[in-house]
């Protein structure tokens, strides 16, 4: 497992590599991972539907018991099918969709990425790896949903679905982390096998919840799922209708049939399921851009599928996988149609497409397939899932909730068949709904069926294949009913009974399924005039994620007003008096009685020196000019530099020597544009609160390092240093062993401080000149850019060059 | 001290600094090699070379800077870059972070060469710091430019 997890990685890393953005063998090459994992887990298949599940468990950080585990059990087979297979699929697809565009090595390594993720997902069982992976998707759909990066709203929409799933993310590590200590297991079987109880293992489950429903864009969180067709069509055929959002059913599929009767769990399941059942049905019903009809139709969907894996019940824990994987062939296959037509047509309005019932027969057939599926009509795999889910909601005696939750999937069926019919014919049919020809502003034109292209088979394979696994599932749908009987038995032993059947015979489901049809069938025809759109960005939890995104922008801009002031004086002064406060505060706590008394002088060489660095740096403070002022603190260095060398550190020495001459060098070069004196004290630091901070910073840092010369307890570690250093590191100067061995890894973080210091100041400076070069082409471009504070210094009347850098004041 | 035009500079000066400047070079990387044995390392050696490039900057002026033809940028990588690999290598081989590997061979003429891994990772150290001292005497390259424009 965790081999073909790592496939993934490389075959991302290949696509995302330099030099292969516009890369034709992107796609194939990235097909190659997932269609390896389909094969192994087909070869796999037989061993672990007889309840031998696979594991893998791979220390990552044992101090914080973080392992990467993971369990492929039936469920885990089933869904890595789904991921896998659809993956192949929509990667093959994109090689005819996107033809020669420049990206396409970015979007193969992204899609291939995330294809491993989602198999991460659905394979983990430890909670801290499903966690892991679970940001693994959120951070790729993110880069997806953004692809086409210079698209301003899809921007927007990236970040919002980013954020909220995000968010929803951390609130299930909040779970995941209470489970742990409540369950004393770090891992998703040893919850099911020994279940913790208690007000807090309800939170926790509450919390894992929340997570679920932001992935799965479940009501309240649903608004970013729409937004997200902002992204190409093949990506979001595969992760915002088969496989990303079902990420948060998985983990309620898992959690279930052990935790349903728990708490408030079947309450918030029922609540959330429902209400995205019936808003994504109703908004379905308002759009005019197919996809995001069927987007709007996913939120509902997966708002069924959340109350049917979320009861908890065998019988519906059965029907919902088996719906799960019904919703994620019919709907892929409804995307990637979409896909062709947009491609062809070069529009995706059901306002304006006509006549493609002639000019794409193929496509035409697939979507009537799918459709059909997704409606419940008979012989699709689709209806014989529902007609499971609801004969399972009939006899699942969990109380009103039960009952409840019957009537709301009931309505939420009938808006299904309605929004199914009416992205059907408005795609396919010559009269599309809602063309109104006679309002003059509003006139929508058709498009010209000539002009569509009859599309390539390699096109439209991916697509067809899923519409006739969607019928094909059907009619053996006792077959597949076993095998998903089998598969779903991890989940809850208790479905190893179940099965599935085409005809059932006259029951009361099949009546309700009847009535279902009928009633969607008529409220179709009767809204089928409507032409209200209804804009996802618009809606009520669109508005209310925006105010608050703004606000905490808002407030975040307030708080860096009132807390950054610009002035480097006041900088200084809040970083060393908070050192002395601290210093000061340690030392009053502590050990006062280990002041040593210091050795003054080892010889009269050191002697002078020590004087000479003293006198040289009170000097400093009385110098007039700011010339002499960086001379006698330069001074005062290079003597301490002497006192190492005589101390016996001559790296120190040497290190110290260069640094004070550079910073010399670098001082003087900026004085040449700084004023000769010194300006006055500002009021609001007059001189003596100058001196006395500084006075306060000296004596507590003095006292403080003569307090921990003396208060050492343990031995030094420096002896085991140079013992080791020359067998352990192979070198004779210590110090240097130390730096790049023994205390490597502090060296490189120093380093990196001081890579991010050179990359600011390289930043500054271009950041600068662009803004110069604004100036000098009389551009009004008023930009609130970072170099705006010290841009404008140059417009004051007492302007001077050396006011450029902002910084050095 | 902005650096003058060239018409106002020092001939004794530049002159002084164009002799001095291979020396520097060679010092530089003698003091970074040397460190794993002897007082000196990455840090001492980057340094060195970084006042190099300020003396050019003092000897020529920006044009001086600007003929490098050196990002600092891109040193400032791929010294980062460098001691990130060499500490991720001996990760992978050895298992711990930065664990240095010792190399001997007996070269003739030359006699016994010890290579250590932890040389590679002072070199990134020496790199990046040059990077970083020559961003700076760029800023201030920049500035000069900018001031003749304006004038």
């Amino acid at each position: 497992m965790i081999v073909l997890l790592f496939l993934h990685l490389v075959a991302a890393t290949i696509c995302l590599a330099p030099g292969t953005r516009s890369a034709r063998w992107a796609l194939p090459v990235a097909a190659i991972a997932p269609a390896a994992t389909f094969a192994w887990l087909i070869s796999q298949s037989a061993a672990v539907l007889d309840g031998d599940a696979a594991t893998v468990d791979i220390e990552w950080i044992p101090q914080i018991s973080l392992s990467i585990t993971l369990r492929l059990d039936g469920f885990g087979l089933l869904m890595g099918l789904l991921v896998s297979g659809i993956g192949v699929l929509v990667l093959l697809y994109s090689i005819s969709y996107f033809g020669r565009r420049s990206d396409l090595g970015r979007l193969a390594g992204l899609l291939v990425g995330f294809a491993g993720a989602m198999l991460g997902i659905v394979w983990a069982d430890g909670l801290l790896t499903l966690f892991v992976f679970w940001e693994l998707t959120s951070i790729t759909s993110f880069l997806l949903i953004g692809f086409d990066d210079t698209n301003s709203r899809a921007r927007a929409a990236a970040t919002r679905a980013f954020l909220v799933t995000g968010a929803g993310g951390l609130a299930m590590l909040a779970g995941f982390i209470i489970l742990t200590i409540t369950g004393d297991t770090t891992t998703i079987s040893g919850l099911v096998a020994d279940p913790p109880t208690g007000t807090l293992t309800n939170v926790a489950l509450l919390l894992v919840l929340l997570g679920a429903f932001t992935k799965s864009a479940q009501f309240p969180f649903h608004f970013w799922l729409p937004g997200a067709m902002a992204a190409p069509t093949p990506v979001s055929a595969y992760l915002h209708s088969a496989t990303m959002v079902k990420a948060g059913l998985v983990v309620v599929a898992r959690f279930a049939p052990t935790f349903a009767a728990d708490g408030l769990w079947r309450e918030f399941v029922v609540a959330a399921g429902l209400a995205s059942l019936i808003i994504g049905g109703i908004r379905a019903m308002r759009q005019q851009d197919a996809k995001l009809a069927l987007a709007h139709g996913t939120v509902s969907q997966l708002g069924f599928l959340m109350v049917l894996l979320g009861l908890g019940t065998p019988a519906t824990t059965y029907a919902g996988v088996a719906m799960l994987v019904a919703h994620a062939l019919f709907k892929a296959s409804l995307f990637l149609s979409i896909g062709v037509v947009d491609h062809e047509a070069g529009t995706r309005d059901m306002r304006r497409l006509r006549g493609l019932l002639r000019a794409l027969p193929i496509v035409a057939a697939t979507m009537i397939v799918a459709g059909a599926s997704m409606a419940a009509i008979p012989p699709t795999f689709g209806f014989v899932a529902k007609e499971k889910a609801l004969d399972g909601l009939l006899h699942a005696e969990i109380g009103a909730i039960g009952t409840i939750a019957l009537v709301g999937i009931v309505l939420g069926s009938v808006l299904t068949v309605a929004y199914t019919i009416r992205i059907v014919v408005g795609v396919l049919g010559d009269d599309a709904p809602g063309v109104d020809a006679g309002e003059g502003s509003d006139r929508i034109e058709a498009i010209d069926v000539t002009s569509v292209h009859r599309s390539p088979l390699a096109f439209v394979a991916a697509p067809a294949l899923l519409a006739l696994l969607s019928i094909g599932f059907g009619l053996a749908a006792g077959a597949v009913g076993d095998w998903i009987a089998d598969a779903t038995t991890s989940l809850d032993a208790e479905t190893a009974s179940k099965h599935l059947v085409l005809w059932p015979g006259i029951n009361e489901a099949l009546v309700i399924s009847a009535g279902i049809i009928a009633a969607g069938t008529a409220l179709w025809w009767f809204s089928r005039a409507a032409t209200r759109t209804v804009d996802a960005a618009h809606s009520p939890a669109t508005v209310v994620y925006d105010r608050i995104y703004d606000g905490l922008l808002e407030g975040a801009r307030r708080v860096t007003v009132a807390t950054q002031s610009g002035s480097l004086p006041l900088y200084l002064a809040i970083v060393v008096t908070t050192v002395a406060v601290a210093l000061a505060v340690a030392l009053v706590a502590g050990a006062t009685d280990s002041i040593s008394s210091p050795r003054f002088s080892n010889s009269p060489v050191e002697f002078i020196a020590v004087v000479v660095t003293g006198l040289l740096a009170v000097a400093t403070v009385f110098a007039r000019k700011r010339f002499m002022a960086v001379v006698l603190l330069g001074g005062s260095g290079y003597a301490l530099a002497i006192v190492y060398l005589i101390q016996g550190a001559p790296d120190l020495a040497i290190t110290q020597f260069l640094v004070e001459t550079l910073t010399i060098v670098v001082f003087l070069l900026v004085l040449a544009r700084l004023p000769v004196d010194f300006d006055p004290a500002p009021a609001w630091a007059p001189r003596i609160a100058r001196i006395v901070v500084a006075t306060a910073v000296g004596v507590t840092v003095a006292v403080f390092a003569l307090s921990a010369s003396g208060a050492r307890t343990e031995p030094s570690v420096g002896e085991d240093y140079v013992a080791l250093s020359e067998p352990e590191a192979g070198g004779r100067n210590v110090v240097n062993v130390i730096l790049v061995d023994f205390r490597g890894f502090d060296t490189l973080g120093e380093i990196t401080v001081l890579a991010v210091a050179g990359a600011g100041v390289v930043n500054l400076v271009r950041a600068a000149r662009r803004h110069q070069r604004r100036k000098h082409l009389g551009d009004e471009i008023d930009e609130l850019d970072d170099v705006d504070v010290a841009a404008d210094e140059h417009d004051g009347p007492g302007y001077d060059a050396g006011r450029q850098i902002g910084v050095w004041r | 001290m902005t650096v003058p035009p060239r018409s106002r500079r020092s001939v004794v000066l530049t002159e002084t600094i164009n002799g001095i400047t291979p020396v520097l070079l060679l010092f530089s990387i003698f003091l970074t090699l040397r460190g794993h044995n002897a007082p000196g390392g990455g840090f001492a050696g980057g340094l060195v070379m970084g006042s190099a490039v300020v003396l050019r900057y003092l000897a020529s002026g920006p044009r001086g800077v600007r003929s490098l033809r050196v990002d600092p940028i891109v040193l400032i990588g791929t010294g980062l870059v460098l001691a990130l690999a060499v500490g991720l290598t001996s990760l992978v081989v050895d298992g711990s972070f930065l664990e240095s590997a010792v190399w001997k061979w007996h070269v003739p003429v030359v006699g016994d060469v010890k290579v250590v891994s932890s040389s590679l990772f002072d070199i990134g150290v020496h790199v990046l710091v040059v990077g970083v001292v020559m961003a700076i005497i760029v800023a201030f390259a920049e500035a000069d430019d900018e001031m003749r424009g304006r004038s």
